[in-house]
């Protein structure tokens, strides 16, 4: 990394897409000293199959305040952190970059270990709350852009836990472009039948108009 | 006081200062005398700069504590009166030239003024009333309607009367003449003034000199003042209501004409959109397999120009900067909470979830159909009440005119086609071998929760 160019590459966009969430696990029974029901562990990952610390300088993951030095910072991957608990709360997650001229990027999740299911509240399957997120550095410096193309330029695979997502993205894309098209033909069939209600509003108006000239020149002989 | 007397028994007086107007108002600015410099207390040795500071001054402006007038008012000062010599004046006799008859009054007059003629002599103005001869009259004046003795009495009263038309015509069937014809003031000013012009004619006047005259517009003229003013307050009433009524009306059809409007805008909206979408097919095809590295390219959006004011704008972020791509799918906080509303029901509908997985491609769709949808909301909205305009028109028609049919296209009668998907069948997802349970919302039912691999929880 011999390159310190702090100065920004304009026009250039890079794509760096990411997952984060959390995985948590019944104990099976509730902990005796502290009320601890699940261990949880809640994670920044890179989507492809890359060292995500090269560009990633560190990430804090700040926990409800009721833990012990909420503020956790990790410092090399992998990005996690695992604790036991026995409620949900909204974790910030910041992302710090190699490049520490560029603000830290600041993503919600709220932590999750209870499933939906009714009866399932305490069964011993794990639950996964994740989300797929893309990070954009607009014009980054030449320093930034070098360390996020290194990566790039191997072209890694997409990381196989991370698969499932490519579906999802299909067939979102898909379903998207279907509705626009249903969307679309909707709009052209409102706007015919408003032309249409218009031409006949208006052809009404007239009628009444001259029958009311009618009446009223009738009246007044 | 001396000076007065002095005055008064017409003995010379001393030189005495004349009274100037500027004495007697009292507008003399009075000087001043500010205090010079050298009066300045000056600061006693010892004495801190600030303390001395603090003490009062003349020199400074202290604000008064009440309003003051500077300005000159009668009350400040009395007009000093009587400082000069009375001007004589003498009991004199005058004639006034007004009258015909030379008698002689005496009134008080300035000796200055003596020899002048009689001031009040000007306002004695004399009104020029032509006068014709019988011959004239025979030839040019003669009418239908009046007869020369009776025009002749005109003309005489007009001399009389100095052309008081009203005093001529209460006094025209007075007396001796009870049983003359009764005319009107517009009658004897008709008469009077067809005659006047007549003879300006004839005597070789210009145009510019006749007087015109309609009597036929100034009896409607006070018929309708008459009129206006007999009215009944119950008369006045009704017309303060049909004042109100017209305005009401004009008001709807503004409204109306400006409705007719928006919605063309929607239709040329529409149009426009309908050509984006030729263009946007191509670009998805060329955009979809792009690498993921490249500057993102931003399609055409729905109608930029005639559509603004309703369409979401999304944030564009283009600052040098990281951000994330859902944020660029986020509403922002100025588009109202029903439009926001609306649009979800309909991408509920749609089944589409709230938080796509935010992709290029699927944010800038996510986008635009929500757009689309805020677009077609409007169309829906102004076809309902277009509906009901319809409905409202079609019901004055039939009570103006029972028997009249008028034709509504019977595809106006339908009702629309709802936009909400049908649940798509899903495929029989196999029982799930894992045991996990995903509650991410993207992948609630776009997932086959089978081919999600293992060691997905191999952190646990």
């Amino acid at each position: 990394m011999a390159n310190n160019d702090l100065t920004r590459v304009k026009g250039t966009s890079i794509v760096k897409p990411i997952i984060y969430g959390n995985t948590a696990k019944y104990f099976g029974q509730k902990r005796h000293e502290d009320g601890h029901t699940h261990k949880w562990c809640v994670y920044v990952r890179p989507y492809v199959n890359e060292d995500i610390g090269t560009w990633v300088k560190k990430v804090h993951f700040k926990l409800h305040d009721s833990y012990e030095s909420p503020t956790r910072v990790v410092q090399k991957p992998p990005f996690e952190v695992s604790e036991t608990g026995w409620g949900e709360f909204e974790l910030v997650i910041k992302i710090f970059f190699q490049d520490t001229s560029e603000r830290p990027v600041t993503l919600y999740h709220v932590l999750k270990l209870y499933s939906n299911g009714q009866d399932s509240e305490l069964s011993e399957k794990p639950v996964l709350s994740e989300f797929y997120e893309e990070i954009i550095f607009q014009d980054p410096s030449t320093f930034m852009k070098f360390i996020l193309n290194d990566t790039l330029s191997k072209n890694p695979p997409i990381d196989e836990k991370n698969l499932h997502y490519e579906r999802i993205k299909k067939t979102t894309v898909e379903k998207m472009i279907k509705s626009r098209k249903r969307v679309q033909e909707h709009t052209v069939m409102y706007k015919e039948r408003l032309k249409k209600l218009r031409e006949t509003i208006n052809k009404f108006k007239d009628e009444i108009c001259a029958l009311q000239s009618q009446c009223s020149s009738s009246t007044l002989r | 006081m001396t000076e007065d007397i002095r005055d008064i028994m017409d003995i010379e007086r001393g030189p005495t200062p004349q009274v100037s107007k500027e004495d007697i108002l009292g507008t003399h600015k009075k000087k001043i005398s500010l205090p010079s410099g050298n009066r300045q207390t000056r600061r006693p040795e010892g004495m801190a700069r600030e303390v001395f500071a603090l003490l009062y001054n003349d020199k400074k402006d202290v604000p008064p504590v009440i309003e003051t007038e500077t300005g000159p008012t009668y009350k400040l000062q009395k007009a000093r009166l009587g400082m000069r010599r009375v001007r004589p004046w003498v009991w004199a006799p005058f004639t006034n030239p007004a009258r015909t008859d030379n008698v002689s009054f005496s009134h008080w007059r300035r000796v200055a003024d003596e020899g002048k003629e009689y001031p009040f002599a000007k306002f004695n103005k004399k009104i020029e009333i032509p006068k014709y001869t019988d011959i004239e009259y025979k030839e040019h004046l003669v009418s239908e309607t009046w007869t020369q003795e009776e025009t002749d009495r005109l003309f005489d009263m007009c001399e009389w009367f100095d052309l008081r038309f009203i005093i001529i015509q209460a006094r025209w069937n007075l007396g001796e003449y009870e049983n003359t014809v009764k005319r009107s003031i517009e009658d004897l000013k008709d008469r009077y003034y067809s005659v006047c012009n007549t003879l300006t004619k004839i005597r070789g006047g210009s145009v510019n000199e006749s007087k015109m005259y309609d009597a036929e517009h100034e009896t409607r003229r006070k018929q309708q003042l008459e009129r206006l003013y007999s009215r009944t307050p119950k008369q006045i009433e009704e017309e303060q209501m049909l004042i109100q009524e017209m305005r009401k009306i004009e008001a709807r059809k503004r409204d109306r004409d400006r409705k007719t409007q928006d919605l063309q805008k929607l239709i040329s909206a529409v149009d426009k959109q309908n050509d984006s979408r030729k263009s946007l097919k191509i670009d998805k095809k060329t955009t979809h397999h792009r690498k993921r590295v490249t500057v993102p390219v931003r399609p055409t959006r729905v109608d930029p120009n005639n559509f603004e004011a309703t369409t979401i704008k999304f944030p564009d972020i283009k600052n040098s900067g990281v951000s994330t791509r859902s944020q660029r799918m986020k509403i922002p906080a100025n588009v109202s909470q029903k439009k926001v509303k609306n649009v979800e029901q309909a991408l509920e509908s749609l089944k589409i979830k709230l938080n796509p997985i935010p992709t290029e491609d699927i944010c800038q769709n996510y986008n635009d159909l929500r757009n689309e949808i805020v677009l077609l909301n409007e169309l829906k909205a102004a076809c309902s009440s277009s509906d009901f305009e319809l409905q409202t028109l079609k019901h004055q028609y039939e009570t103006l005119n029972p028997d009249g049919i008028l034709k509504i296209d019977p595809h106006l009668m339908e009702e629309m086609a709802s936009l909400s998907v049908d649940e798509e069948e899903n495929e029989e997802v196999p029982e799930i071998k894992i045991k996990i349970e995903v509650n991410d919302q993207e992948m609630e039912d776009d997932t086959d929760l089978n081919l999600l691999p293992k060691n997905v929880l191999d952190i646990i």
